[in-house]
């Protein structure tokens, strides 16, 4: 089948059918651009039902994040989702493009060299060279197809374009429309037009949001999980959907590996134990959701290409040193972690402590 | 079929509901207003609707025994009831409250107290104790079973996150009478069915309907038309109160046959703050201050207002601030605001959607950065106010003429202030009351502590003006005022109340030291007839028996209070004699109370450091009895080591020891019968005080080398064991000032020491060195070092 080529499918594809119910479920009043009603969006993003088809949750944690961010794209506002690295703010913006306008391909994904081009539009120089600029030789950027369609465009990690890059989107976001000075034209935005747009808070090397952007989006802070149990519950979510999609080979994790894990995340990115009573050393890296749920996939590949098909405290250990060593003092601070803390952890942990040990011995 | 009243279910302090209620008695012009509250509060009711009143004011009921028990009912501008007697003022009507009398409310809380307390007690847990009463007693929420309240099981079937904003939906943001009254029926039939299976608190209700009931059958008996009373009561009891005319009234005997406790009441200033304070249904709710833009915009005819005032008060109070704000931004909030009310089917937005809009927009999405504005737009710090005179207890009165005596208006306020005080005469002004002003204000603030009536806090000032200054803060809380009121029982005057107060304290006294400091209290308040009153009660316990540390801390404090009592201007030598009396006493006292343990002689040593300093303070007592007493400590074998040492100190400080005299203490103390830790008792007692003269008398540390020159290898390994604890507790400069003088003992000068001590020693020599080094310490090995 020419779908199971695709390493990962756009959310829409996805879970086209959840949103095929929803559509034909529809009872509330839809808003111009849109494919469904604010609360249908809701319920794809937080789960219900939708007629006799179940829908699954897809953003766990606090719905009322999630309703303000629907309202405040259904009042063509911009919005902003900050937070620390996997706290699902892109997996958000996806499923909420997914939803409104069953297309959440219109992405800019900021890099430190993305210029204002990419954010404009820009020329197919070739083609201007020899005709002059006509509106063939236009090449259209995510947000300019968005302007004209009425639909919502994503820029990704926002905070990793220069400033100028950023700039670009200001007169965007309050004129509502582009001016192509090279054609006298002008390109006024659709209803249904707006912008998703996502930050990053932790990471090294991100540049300010200027108060000007800022205050042209509705900015929504994405927390981490709160405890847990909740980052137990999209750990596990996330890995059983991505296995699925990556034919991993090997039997889902247990909920106690996945507890190994998300503990040892959750220790280490606070510097203290769960329990409270000792501190630990932080590791350089984020640890984030997002990470411990790519470290058991990568375990799963490790157990399904060469090991039993479960995942073994091996197989975790690799992961794990990978996941926390990012340079020579985190070495330091993960081995004080392996004596101090995982030693004393009793019978469940030895196997793990072991493996772990011996990678660093 | 009988003509019937109009009922009017309410839910309190809803701003729909006032409205309302108001276009409903508009309509139909009622001759006679019955409103649901305790029929005693009747008399307050023209004084709730003076021009001059301000709400939120509450009335508040209390019994006038002890102890004190008190309820609240607060009234916002917004108050369905408050509407109500306005609305009768204004058009002439009558208008009453029907509820159980204050007293029975106030004697079913006693008796519901009592009951809880003897299940728990059956339970063997300790009684959990609720001491005031709210207004939540409005179809009471008791805790059932699954230790939720009605309320928050209400809450759990309203969905949403709470009943807040459900019943806010439903109610407060209905849009017409018909909607609000579909509200209110909804709530109030939900009450109904969640309380029926709670025995006691359906009992409460049961009886207070039958009143309710009565009182509704006496007013159509007094001639009222039932066509032309509209009676106000909870959503709850609406459906109860319909049956009036069925024979549920409450007969004569029943009517005696209720608990009732004596009980008084007054009307008083309350705050939003207070009001936000006590969440549950009735007796406060969350967020006055934004109920009353809602009550405003109801006003202004525009409900949609609500939502622009709030963003717009968070927005202005972020500028104030120093946040910039724009307007674009205020917009985007009410839209957003907008949104997510329609999301929820909201037809405005709540104040949840409005929090969280502000928070998004307004506040770059953390609470944080708004929490300030969010709580001055939501609570706010609006207080009450009364007309002057208005059925104030006379203890209140009499609070609030002292407050513009002495110019402290202006510090009532829900806003700590702070106020220095200087008690000297100010020499500046002319006349003498300006020139005490602030001794004045000081007299009344330490009455008001002496009452606990948390209006003023006493703060510690620096020493080098302790005398004279005094450092207040001052805030004005509803809970003063109750304070205040409780005080009420004590007197009719804040001094009288103040002066009461300090006598029951001085019958009340099991020690001494207790009625010393009433006196200090009694100097402060500046009440001369408490100090004789407290002088009494000294000078009688006196003569029982009484312990030294007891005489010595009450001597203290009465020192205390002669010396600076002065700046007081009040009279201290009727304080004289009795402390005379104490002192002599004490003095008699102190050689016997010298015997007793290690533990025990902490304490006596503070006491006789009292008693020392309280006899260099004052020359009318007899410096020759005390120093006759000290002596005899000093010289006798039989006490406290500890203390012997201590006195001889104090006598060395004040000239009544000799050199030869503590050269030979030394010499005995440290004798060779005597048990090392005797030994080193007195040693540590001698340096208890003034340690530095100590150092510095050279003959001490004479006869302190004699002695150990004296001293055979076996004696002075002993002797090094108590030296080593003796001074244990000197700091390393005082340890090398005593080394300083032993080397200048043994003819070694600074000079030549540091040149000993630094010079280089020769290899040969410091093998030979080290080899003896080793052996002495082996030596030591075999040393108990263990004591």
């Amino acid at each position: 089948m020419e779908q199971k080529k695709v390493q990962r499918l756009p959310a829409e594809q996805l879970f086209q059918k959840e949103i095929d119910a929803l559509i034909a479920a529809e009872k509330d009043p839809i808003p111009t651009g849109w494919r469904m009603s604010p609360r249908s969006v809701r319920t794809y993003i937080c789960g219900g039902r939708a007629g006799s088809t179940e829908i699954t949750p897809k953003y766990i944690g606090n719905e009322r994040l999630v309703e303000i961010a629907i309202a405040t794209l259904v009042t063509d506002r911009a919005l902003l989702l900050i937070g620390e690295p996997g706290t699902a703010k892109s997996w958000l913006s996806e499923h909420l493009t997914a939803a409104i306008n069953g297309d959440s391909t219109k992405v800019v994904q900021g890099t430190a060299g993305t210029t204002e081009e990419q954010i404009r539009y820009s020329w197919n120089y070739a083609m201007l060279i020899a005709q002059g600029p006509s509106p063939e030789a236009l090449i259209a950027t995510p947000v300019y197809r968005a302007m004209e369609t009425g639909t919502i465009a994503r820029v990704e990690e926002i905070s990793r374009c220069a400033s100028e890059v950023q700039d670009a989107l200001i007169s965007i976001l309050s004129e509502k429309r582009i001016s192509i000075p090279e054609l006298g034209q002008e390109l006024p935005a659709k209803k249904g037009f707006s912008v998703i747009a996502t930050a990053n808070t932790r990471d090294k090397g991100v540049n300010d949001m200027s108060a000007a952007l800022k205050r042209r989006f509705n900015i929504v802070v994405l927390p981490a999980p709160a405890n847990l149990d909740s980052e137990m519950e999209i750990v596990r979510t996330r890995v059983e959907q991505l296995a699925g999609s990556l034919d991993l080979n090997a039997s889902m994790p247990d909920s106690d590996v996945v507890e190994k894990v998300c503990t040892i995340f959750r220790e280490l990115r606070k510097g203290e134990t769960l329990a409270g009573n000792q501190k630990v050393k932080t590791p350089s890296g984020v640890l984030s959701t997002a990470e411990a749920i790519s470290l058991l996939c990568g375990s799963m590949a490790l157990a399904g290409s060469f090991g039993s098909g479960r995942i073994a405290d091996e197989d975790l250990a690799a992961g794990l040193q990978g996941a926390v060593v990012k340079d020579e003092k985190d070495s330091v601070a993960w081995k004080e972690y392996l004596e101090n803390v995982m030693k004393k952890r009793g019978a469940g942990w030895s196997g793990l402590y072991r493996a772990c040990k011996e990678l660093n011995a | 079929m009988r003509q019937q009243p109009y009922f009017f279910g309410i839910r309190h302090l809803s701003p729909a509901g006032a409205w309302y209620l108001r276009a409903f008695l508009e309509e139909k012009q009622p001759s006679l207003v019955l409103v649901e509250g305790p029929s005693d509060f009747c008399d307050q009711l023209e004084h709730m609707v003076k021009p001059e009143t301000k709400p939120p004011i509450a009335i508040l009921a209390y019994t006038s025994q002890v102890p004190v028990r008190t309820m609240l009912y607060p009234f916002a501008a917004y108050s369905p009831e408050y509407q109500a007697v306005l609305w009768c003022k204004e058009h002439g009507a009558s208008c009453r409250f029907i509820d159980l009398p204050s007293g029975v409310f106030l004697g079913i809380s006693a008796a519901k107290e009592a009951m809880e307390e003897k299940r728990l007690l059956e339970k063997a847990q300790p009684p959990a104790k609720e001491q005031e009463m709210t207004r939540a007693q409005e179809a009471t929420p008791a805790k059932t079973d699954d230790g939720m309240d009605i309320y928050e099981r209400l809450d759990q079937q309203a969905g949403e996150d709470g009943h807040e904003t459900f019943w806010e939906r439903v109610m407060e943001q209905a849009g017409d009478a018909g909607g609000y009254h579909e509200g209110v029926n909804l709530f109030g039939a939900r009450l109904r069915e969640l309380s029926q299976d709670e025995a006691p608190e359906e009992a409460e209700n049961i009886v207070r309907e039958a009143y309710m009931q009565r009182q509704i059958q006496d007013a159509v008996a007094a001639g009222h038309s039932p066509e032309r009373i509209v009676v106000v009561t909870g959503s709850y009891h609406v459906e109860g109160l319909k049956r009036w005319d069925q024979g549920g009234a409450m007969t004569d005997q029943e009517l005696a046959a209720l608990p009732g406790l004596e009980a008084k009441h007054t009307l008083m200033p309350y705050s939003y703050y207070r009001l936000s304070s006590r969440s549950g249904y009735g007796a406060g709710n969350k967020a006055p201050a934004y109920y009353d833009l809602i009550w405003e915009a109801f006003c202004k005819g525009e409900p949609r207002r609500t939502a622009y005032s709030y963003l717009s008060r968070i927005a202005g109070y972020q500028r104030e601030h120093g946040t910039p704000v724009s307007s674009a931004e205020v917009i985007e909030a009410v839209r957003l605001a907008a949104e997510l009310a329609r999301m929820r089917g909201g037809r405005l937005p709540a104040l949840r959607d409005l929090r969280d809009a502000a928070v998004t927009c307004l506040g770059k999405g953390s609470l944080a950065a708004i929490s300030l504005a969010v709580a001055d737009t939501e609570i706010g710090t609006e207080i009450g106010a009364l007309p002057d005179g208005i059925s104030r207890t006379s203890i209140q009165e009499d609070f609030y003429r002292s407050l513009k005596d002495l110019k402290l208006e202006r510090y009532r306020q829900i806003t700590a202030q702070d106020l220095e005080l200087d008690l000297r005469e100010n020499r500046n002004v002319k006349s003498e009351k300006a020139a005490f002003l602030d001794l004045n204000r000081s007299f009344f603030l330490h009455e008001l502590r002496v009452l606990g009536v948390s209006f003023a806090a006493l703060q510690a000032v620096k020493q080098d003006n302790a005398t004279w200054a005094e450092n207040w803060v001052l805030r004005w809380t509803p809970e003063a005022e109750i304070e205040l009121v409780e005080a009420a029982l004590s007197g009719d005057t804040v001094a009288q109340a103040a002066s009461l107060r300090l006598k029951e304290r001085v019958e009340q006294a099991g020690a001494m030291k207790e009625i010393a400091a009433v006196i200090e209290d009694a100097f402060t308040c500046g009440i001369p007839s408490a100090v004789t009153c407290a002088l009494k009660g000294l000078q009688a316990m006196t003569v029982e028996e009484a312990s030294l540390e007891d005489l010595a801390a009450t001597a203290a404090r009465l020192s205390a209070v002669i010396q600076y009592g002065t700046i007081r201007r009040v009279d201290s030598r009727p304080l004289e004699p009795i402390l005379h009396q104490l002192f002599y006493r004490a003095c008699l006292l102190l050689p016997g109370a010298c015997i007793c343990d290690d533990a025990g002689s902490k304490t006596m040593a503070a006491a006789m450091e009292q008693l020392n300093s309280a006899a260099l303070a004052h020359d009318f007592l007899d410096p020759n009895i005390w120093l006759t007493a000290l002596q005899e400590v000093a010289g006798r074998d039989d006490l406290n080591t500890c203390l012997s040492g201590l006195a001889a100190a104090i006598l060395l400080e004040r000239g009544q020891m000799d050199a030869a005299r503590l050269k030979r203490e030394v010499q005995r103390r440290l004798s060779k019968g005597t048990p090392a830790d005797l030994g080193a008792g007195w040693f540590e007692g001698l340096a208890m005080k003034n340690r530095y003269a100590l150092i510095a008398r050279l003959s001490l540390w004479e006869s302190l080398d004699e002695y150990l020159d004296g001293l055979d290898e076996e004696e002075f390994k002993r002797a090094l064991v108590f030296l080593r604890r003796a001074f244990a507790d000197f700091s390393s400069l005082e340890k090398d000032e005593i080394a300083e003088n032993l080397g200048e003992l043994w003819g070694l000068s600074g000079q030549a020491v540091s040149e000993t001590v630094n010079a280089v020693i020769p290899p040969e020599e410091a093998e030979a060195a080290q080899a003896e080094a080793n052996e002495m310490l082996g030596d030591l090995d075999d040393f108990d070092f263990d004591f």
